[in-house]
């Protein structure tokens, strides 16, 4: 910052410098008297337009690597308060891409330029204004009022504008929506023969969002129009106003001409501050929306302590207070599940002790995911919820083996998929898990984005796969399976039930949601899950 | 490789008569600009003589005119460029989708949700910059730089000169500089927003999971490390921005030193007075300023090429042999003999007949996937398949996962090209239109894709005059009316991708929806793989009332209930041989299975 303002000082006083020096020349020649040589004020004048390019090049350098670096934290802040917020779909993908990319480029504007150049001019105009000031007052006092103007008015604009911004925003995430949509259900659309019909709906979202955003731009052009009147005037004002005093004979034709060069300099940073300012405040808008994600209620529970305390237990070593024992295994008492705060499912007790292969049944839509989800701290919860005495949560993921009904792979080959988060395992695992939840395909091929190119049922397959893997890697005591035969034949709907009680008489229990018969005749046990009545 | 970003750079620069008044706008504030300081300059040189005031008065006039036209004008060609540079953005948006069409669903499978987003939202809006940042700003910089050129040669043909050559050489610089510095952090910037972008929407919608497995951490080092690429880019082209910018703002002071010593000696020899002196040696200021949009221009083509390539590349130029191709025309004119209404069999329910028909799926390729990256796909491909199905016939499609059955069902909707002969209502399936075959031969997919609009959206859509009454009706015969009911009838939001509703209640919707379309067949693909077993049957009861005379292709690996289904076809990599025919005996063994399994 100090370095900045120094800066700052260096290029005001090399535009003073310059200004002085090509009105000596100019009034020197034309006067038939240079003072000091000639080549000696050339050699002035040029070091001087160097020394301030110079300055204004550093200046832009440090403003840009400000704001990468305002943006590299801003990103790793969201990221985490997203991961705090797992499985509350609270932020859709579509809306989480377009806040971590365009959401926060558009801060390069604010934090790269605008703030920069608010600085510049704050430290740069007063020693340009009086400079002016000092060579002719008369001319000193017309920037001296019109300056102050510039940010009264743009103010008011900016006021205005801030209504219409934010709606803009608004429409760019509906452009954004609007067409994820339509390339997700592209084929859908297809089936129903609508897919060309969305040519129209493009041209149309894209069109409202050009005559929008029109209605945005008149109003805040006007502030670069205010701008810019501002400076031309006061040259108008300035040049007018010494010219009649010369006329007159009230002044000299040195500090005239070089009031005259200096005065389109003391506006420069002020209109660079504008011309900032309308893209700057895009991103404002732009980023509110991530600030807003950071400013939002902390979700219930506790959050991010479980990082910590993972690391504690890794260092105490093997000794770890809540793996130690088996001091009764999972214990449910009238737990409640919530989501937005209403209870979606209907009270619940349920003990299971380890070796037990459990299964929650019920129709769907019942609450089966919801109560997976409060095990694994994905959903808030009423009533107790234990595991060898200890509250299940965020915090006891790393005792917990899940897969969701939503096989959520990722890139990369099938064996990085189902050896997720345990990486360092023995490989024998992989084909064991592999083996456990049917997977029959290559381990070695690799994935697309989102995991694509396996079909419905083998990419199920593989998330029950990369349960399996982590039950027996980290030999977490609580394996929760979602619906993980629902894409298999009923040969193999019975040799995974006949694995799934082996990896429960390994000393864990695992828990499975199922509507299917077949499974639910394998467990030990079968639980039926009630819907919470509405009110 | 030919360079597909021309046509699209092309599109991106407005037609003639909306670019002309931006132009015309831009070339009034910069002419307004360069006469603001010289009538200034000229005023206070002149008024130093101290001639009679009346001398001034013009002088005065036009420093006040300009000044008042520079922001004017600059006002009106700024909302006129941005008026006519948004209107292309519409007609390239629109064309790319258009081109994705003849790909779609199948040839598209694999993009990059989040690339693809970025492509279509951010780099086409860089398109803007074609015509406001280069095209408009360059014409209106070089028609004033050469009115600027024109007076000062009729001042000093010996400044003019001077001035040129500064300029020439200054202008040189800032673009050498930005070539050497600036050209590979622009080429590496688009591509790395959209790497960033990609990997933030791998990152989220596997979120659960990564936190669940306690692998959050890996994925976001990954991030952290693509913002700090991209950091590095942004900086290396912001500095070398930089330079050009403080390149041309020295130029402005050596272009007047080099007038000003251009001048000099004419001064001294009196063929120009005082002021025009002054005018010449301020003047050029004025001038650089005009000339400094050129080299900001030439630095936005690159980052604008680089956008209009990756819009280009954002759909693979040529359709694989695996997609059918669309008959371009044949479909409005349905004169020849290849449609299919009206078809045979007076009911409307045309015959399906397969012969040796087998598929296999696209690998995708190009730009689209990063290296190595989903190359091979593992979709199963369908062997050589023998099918037949009358009018109103229901058969069941059994078979291991992994046998080809979503592929038989591809290929009934022509989402794929088949070998050997598909023939509807007699007639050869390659020979129509797709689109008209997929207004006969409907799918409900394994994973139908919910809008997130409310219920009636995602019902209306299949048949857009169907009335609230009509809706509800379908919904009842589904199954749903209780739920929708319970939700807040048709205006029940379902989330984004059905996320509000369960994987049951969403096929249901889909079932609703092919029934509005009134398919004449119906190919179902795994209905019930989300659905309690007891509803299940039910459902597939229900359904297949409702279905009436209709044919039926009910895709499934669990079987459906005795006596819903005339007849089943096992589908699998062993059971069907080379022929691919299933005989009487494999039927019944298929069919004897079925109901086997249908009845817990």
């Amino acid at each position: 910052m100090v370095a900045g303002g120094a800066l700052a000082l260096l290029q005001a006083g090399a535009a003073v410098a310059f200004a002085w020096a090509l009105a000596a020349l100019v009034v020197g020649l034309i006067e038939g008297d240079v003072p000091g040589g000639a080549s000696t004020i050339v050699a002035v004048m040029l070091v001087a337009a160097s020394v301030r390019a110079l300055t204004g090049w550093l200046w832009e350098w440090l403003g840009s690597a400000g704001a990468m670096r305002v943006k590299a934290e801003l990103r790793d802040a969201l990221l985490g308060r997203l991961e705090d917020r797992a499985g509350r779909r609270s932020v859709t993908t579509a809306r989480a891409a377009t806040l971590l990319g365009p959401g926060l480029d558009a801060l390069d504007e604010y934090f790269g330029r605008y703030l920069p150049q608010l600085v510049l001019t704050a430290v740069a105009t007063p020693v340009l204004v009086v400079a002016a000031w000092t060579a002719d007052w008369v001319s000193g006092l017309i920037l001296v009022i019109v300056l102050p103007l510039i940010p009264v008015f743009m103010a008011l604009i900016g006021m205005a504008t801030e209504v219409v911004q934010r709606r803009q925003w608004d429409r760019l995430q509906a452009l954004s929506r609007g067409f994820l949509e339509v390339l997700g259900g592209l084929s859908t659309l297809m089936v129903f023969g609508r897919a060309e019909r969305q040519s129209r709906r493009i041209r149309t979202v894209t069109d409202e969002y050009r005559s929008s955003t029109m209605k945005v731009l008149r109003v805040t052009f006007l502030s670069g129009f205010t701008l810019e009147l501002a400076g031309s005037l006061s040259v108008a004002l300035v040049a007018v106003s010494i010219g009649l005093r010369l006329v007159a004979g009230d002044m000299a034709f040195a500090p005239g001409l070089f009031v005259l060069i200096l005065a389109p300099d003391v506006f420069l940073p002020i209109r660079n501050v504008g011309a900032a300012f309308h893209s700057a405040t895009a991103g404002l808008e732009a980023s509110r929306e991530a600030l807003d994600l950071l400013d939002a209620d902390e979700p219930h529970g506790p959050v991010r302590g479980d990082r910590a305390e993972r690391t504690d237990a890794a260092a105490s070593g093997s000794h770890d207070p809540i793996t130690d024992g088996l001091r009764g295994g999972l214990r449910v008492r009238d737990l409640v599940v919530l989501r937005d705060g209403q209870p979606v499912t209907a009270p619940l007790d349920l003990d299971a002790a380890r070796g037990e292969l459990v299964a929650l049944t019920g129709a769907s839509g019942s609450g089966k995911s919801s109560l997976l989800a409060a095990m694994l701290g994905f959903a808030d919860r009423t009533g107790e919820l234990d595991l060898d005495g200890v509250s299940l949560g965020a915090r006891t993921r790393r005792l917990v083996a899940w897969s969701g009904q939503v096989p959520q792979l990722v890139e990369g080959t099938i064996a990085a998929n189902i050896r997720l988060g345990s990486e360092d395992a023995d490989p024998a695992l992989l084909l064991h898990a592999a083996a456990v939840a049917g997977v029959d395909v290559d381990p070695g091929l690799r994935l697309g984005p989102a995991g694509a190119g396996l079909s419905g049922g083998q990419a199920q397959r593989v998330a029950v796969a990369r349960a399996v893997h982590r039950a027996l890697a980290i030999d977490a005591p609580l394996v929760l399976l979602d619906e993980p035969t629902s894409a298999l034949d009923v040969d193999r709907e019975r040799a995974m039930a006949v694995a799934l009680r082996d990896l429960a008489r390994s000393g864990r229990i695992v828990l499975v949601a199922t509507h299917r018969g077949g499974l639910a005749d394998a467990a030990d046990r079968v639980i039926p899950i009630r819907e919470a009545i509405r009110a | 490789m030919p360079d597909r970003s021309r046509p699209v750079l092309r599109q991106a620069v407005p037609p003639v008569r909306r670019l002309v008044p931006s132009v015309l706008l831009g070339m009034l504030a910069g002419l307004s600009s360069v006469a603001l300081l010289a009538s200034s300059a000229w005023l206070i040189a002149r008024a130093a003589e101290q001639p009679p005031v009346l001398y001034l008065s013009l002088g005065v006039v036009g420093v006040r005119a300009f000044a008042l036209g520079r922001a004017v004008f600059r006002y009106l060609e700024r909302l006129a460029g941005h008026d006519a540079a948004f209107r292309q953005l519409a007609e390239i948006r629109v064309g790319v989708f258009e081109r994705m069409l003849p790909l779609a669903p199948d040839g598209l499978a694999s993009s990059r949700r989040g690339d693809l987003l970025s492509r279509f939202v951010g780099d086409v809006d860089e398109l803007q910059n074609v015509s406001l940042r280069i095209v408009q700003p360059v014409a209106s910089a070089v028609i004033v730089l050469a009115a600027a050129f024109a007076g000062l040669a009729w001042l000093a043909p010996g400044a003019a000169v001077a001035v040129t050559v500064v300029l020439v050489i200054g202008i040189g610089g800032a673009v050498l500089a930005q070539v050497l510095l600036a050209a590979r952090a622009d080429d590496r910037l688009a591509p790395l927003r959209g790497e960033l972008q990609a990997a933030v929407v791998e990152h989220v919608q596997a979120l659960d999971v990564l936190v669940a497995f306690g692998a959050a951490d890996a994925g976001r080092d990954r991030i952290r490390r693509l913002g700090r690429r991209l950091e590095r880019a942004t900086r290396a082209r912001a500095s070398a921005v930089g330079l050009a910018a403080a390149a041309m703002s020295a130029v402005g002071a050596f272009a007047a030193a080099a007038s000003l010593g251009a001048a000099q000696p004419l001064l001294e020899g009196g063929r120009i007075d005082g002021p025009t002196f002054a005018v010449l040696c301020l003047v050029p200021l004025a001038i650089a300023e005009v000339a400094a949009a050129i080299p900001v221009a030439l630095g936005s083509l690159r980052v604008v090429r680089a956008s209009a390539r990756r819009v280009a590349d954002a759909v693979p130029e040529v359709v694989p042999p695996e997609i059918p191709a669309r008959r371009q025309g044949e479909r409005v004119a349905t004169s020849g003999s290849r449609s299919l209404t009206p078809a045979p069999g007076g009911r409307g329910v045309p015959a399906i007949a397969l012969r040796g028909a087998s598929a296999r799926w696209p690998a995708i390729t190009g730009d689209m996937t990063a290296p190595g990256a989903a190359g091979a796909s593992a979709r199963p491909a369908l062997a050589p398949l023998d099918l037949d199905l009358v009018s109103g016939e229901r058969v069941l499609v059994a078979g291991p996962s992994g046998s080809g059955k979503t592929t038989l069902a591809h290929v009934l909707v022509r989402f794929l090209e088949y070998g050997g002969s598909y023939r509807i209502g007699g007639v050869e399936a390659r020979d129509l239109d797709p689109r008209d075959v997929r207004r006969t031969v409907g799918l409900v997919e394994q994973r139908p894709w919910l809008f997130d609009e409310d219920l009636r959206q995602n019902l209306v859509f299949a048949r857009d005059t169907a009335t609230d009454a009509e809706l509800l009706d379908v919904l009842e015969r589904v199954g749903l009316a209780e739920w929708a009911a319970a939700r807040g009838g048709l205006d029940a939001r379902v989330g984004e991708r059905g996320a509000l509703v369960s994987g049951g209640q969403a096929q249901r919707i889909a079932l609703a929806r092919a029934m509005l379309a009134d398919f004449p067949v119906l190919v179902l693909d795994e209905p019930t793989a989300s659905v309690d077993p007891a509803q299940a049957d039910e459902l597939l009861t229900d359904l297949l009332a409702a279905a009436g005379d209709r044919s039926v292709v009910l895709i499934s690996h669990t079987g459906a209930p005795t006596g819903l289904v005339d007849r089943a076809v096992a589908l699998g990599a062993e059971e069907i041989g080379p022929a691919g025919s299933v005989d009487e005996d494999s039927v019944r063994i298929a069919h004897g299975r079925c109901g086997e399994r249908g009845t817990p």
